[in-house]
């Protein structure tokens, strides 16, 4: 079962490399914390949350292997720099943060001391070692707020200064006015100016025939109508 | 939680832990021991001992003190053959070896075990032959109170192939001799390696199969091991022919006895031509010259992992490199020693 899983997120990640090992291992270790399935059923996918706190290739492993994705607001992103990833079950309030360990790497050579190779070493060694050299495991309290539950939209804001709609209460009250976050300066990008480009007017046309239903595959139709919140902003 | 009190307070408080006494040259150990009420009298041996400050303990519910920790930890340490007993001195709980045998370090999970926080293990190098009661290794908590969870995944770590340490009773073999070599066989030059194989094995308790000799003819070397093997043999070991000279055949003749798995060539010195063949699972060993020329050879190393059960491949032989150089010392103090380690 390890094999075909490691396959699978290798192929999906598009190479497979130690963190790729760490990843599905963190992964596995996190479901088997909470007693979910692997993959976790829809209902146990339903409550279960993912915080990884770096992008590297651990970070789809653990994305691949739970079924937790961002746009379904099951993924956080929070970006620490640290190989580490939090499970957390909603309907259990219980939070476990599983951190590699650093010590995991320096032991690689003794694990695998036939491989002088550094990655296939170590691609060796994190097989071998087991969770309790890979793995630290703390018990977390999360307090995830309702803006930041998958489901509907719960709240929209406008910023004074764009105009800019700010949904799931990240706009920012300054002054008394209301702000997205680059009109606070704390953007990631900066000389913000409105551009033309080629083809403007470029569309993917009417709908074929009988495609509703290709758009909407079973596994997605779960959520509610306003979790389809594009269409609404467009209105 | 750890409080501190001053001495003057300290009368009636019983101490936290075992509290050391160095005499340079004379003694060291616990002057007081855990547990000890503090009296009157004790102040000013207290104070000798630099003690102006003792330390009052509450443990946290999800704390844990030294001495409950170090038993824990010696606990998921020691595998079949190691004994230890529930008396920590100083914090430090000694194991020792249960029986005769080879001491067997799981290396990797003793360096996990160690690079987790708070907890230590030091030990003997591993394959070095001990006696019923030789101390093997120590370990300790190195904090005096710490989370009881670090120490349960620092047990966690030294059992993940069921311990660290091990001490590995060697096998009560019936071993067999081939001796090859036209001279020796034509008695034109007396044997001296029967002798010293001999001393070798008994000194391993090994029951002795007989010597057979035979010329430098792949065939009769061949036929010489299976008399052994139908004598009921469960180790051979062939001297002779194992070097590079056309002459040499000792290697074909163990290929011709039935011999399928076959290693020729260790990273030892003295021993590099040393071989390591199986017929069944009997092992054939074929001794190099060296080894009668030098008292501690590769098959010193390989004779006591062999009867330990072990299946030494061209892995093991490989692995020997490091540290597998005899420093040929006037007088020699093997296994107490790098060599072999």
């Amino acid at each position: 079962m390890f094999d075909e899983l490691l396959a699978a997120s290798a192929a999906a990640h598009g190479h497979l490399c130690p963190g790729q090992v760490v990843g599905v291992r963190l992964a596995l270790l996190g479901l088997r914390l909470h007693g979910l399935a692997v993959p976790p059923t829809l209902a146990q996918l339903k409550d279960l949350i993912v915080y990884v706190e770096m992008d590297r290739c651990a970070g789809d492993a653990v994305a691949y292997v739970t079924g937790v994705r961002l746009g379904r607001r099951s993924l956080k992103f929070v970006d620490y720099g640290i190989m580490a990833a939090t499970f957390v079950n909603l309907r259990t309030g219980r939070a476990y943060r599983i951190l590699s360990t650093e010590e995991s790497r320096d032991l690689a050579a003794l694990y695998a001391p036939e491989e002088t190779d550094k990655v296939r070493r170590q691609l060796i060694a994190y097989r071998r070692m087991p969770d309790s050299v890979l793995f630290r495991v703390q018990e977390v309290e999360v307090q995830l707020r309702e803006v930041d539950l998958p489901g509907p939209t719960r709240a929209k804001a406008v910023c004074s200064a764009c105009g800019q709609v700010v949904r799931d209460g990240r706009e920012v009250r300054l002054n008394g006015r209301v702000l997205c976050r680059p009109c606070t300066g704390e953007a990631y990008f900066r000389r913000p100016r409105e551009i033309a480009w080629p083809e403007m007017n470029w569309a993917p046309g009417p709908l074929p025939p009988l495609s509703l239903e290709n758009l909407n595959p079973p596994r997605l139709t779960s959520a509610s109508e306003d979790d389809h919140d594009q269409e609404d902003s467009l209105v | 939680m750890i409080k501190k009190i001053p001495l003057s307070e300290a009368v009636g408080t019983r101490l936290a832990h075992d509290i050391t006494e160095i005499r340079p040259g004379e003694f060291k150990g616990p002057a007081f021991t855990k547990g000890h009420l503090v009296c009157e009298a004790d102040l000013c041996r207290l104070q000798r001992l630099g003690k102006n400050h003792l330390y009052v303990i509450e443990l946290a519910e999800d704390e844990i003190h030294e001495n409950e920790a170090a038993a824990i930890l010696a606990e998921a340490l020691a595998g079949e053959g190691v004994v230890w007993q529930n008396n920590p001195k100083e914090g430090r709980i000694n194991l020792y070896a249960g029986r005769d045998g080879l001491l067997v370090v799981d290396v990797p999970a003793l360096a996990a075990f160690n690079m987790v926080e708070e907890v230590m293990c030091a030990t003997l190098h591993s394959y070095t032959l001990v006696k019923q009661g030789d101390l093997v290794a120590g370990t300790r908590a190195i904090p005096l109170i710490m989370k009881r969870a670090v120490i349960e995944r620092a047990a966690a770590i030294a059992r993940q192939h069921g311990a660290v340490l091990r001490v590995l009773p060697l096998r009560a073999a019936r071993a067999g001799i081939v001796i090859t070599g036209n001279e020796v066989f034509h008695g034109l030059i007396p044997d001296r390696f029967a002798p010293i194989l001999e001393g070798k094995l008994a000194r391993l308790g090994l029951e002795s199969g007989g010597v057979s000799f035979a010329p430098d003819d792949p065939q009769l070397i061949a036929g010489a091991i299976r008399g052994h093997l139908q004598a009921g043999c469960s180790l051979i070991l062939v001297t002779g022919g194992m070097s590079v000279d056309p002459d040499d055949v000792t290697r074909q003749g163990i290929r011709e006895a039935g011999a399928q798995e076959i290693h020729y060539g260790a990273a030892v010195l003295p021993g590099a031509m040393f071989l390591c063949a199986y017929i069944g699972e009997v092992p054939v060993l074929g001794v190099p010259a060296c080894a009668l020329h030098h008292p501690v050879t590769v098959l010193d190393l390989v004779l006591p992992r062999v009867l330990a059960g072990e299946r030494v491949g061209r892995r093991e032989l490989a692995f020997m490199g490091h540290g597998g150089l005899c420093r040929h010392c006037p007088e020699c103090h093997y296994p107490r020693c790098a060599f072999g380690k």
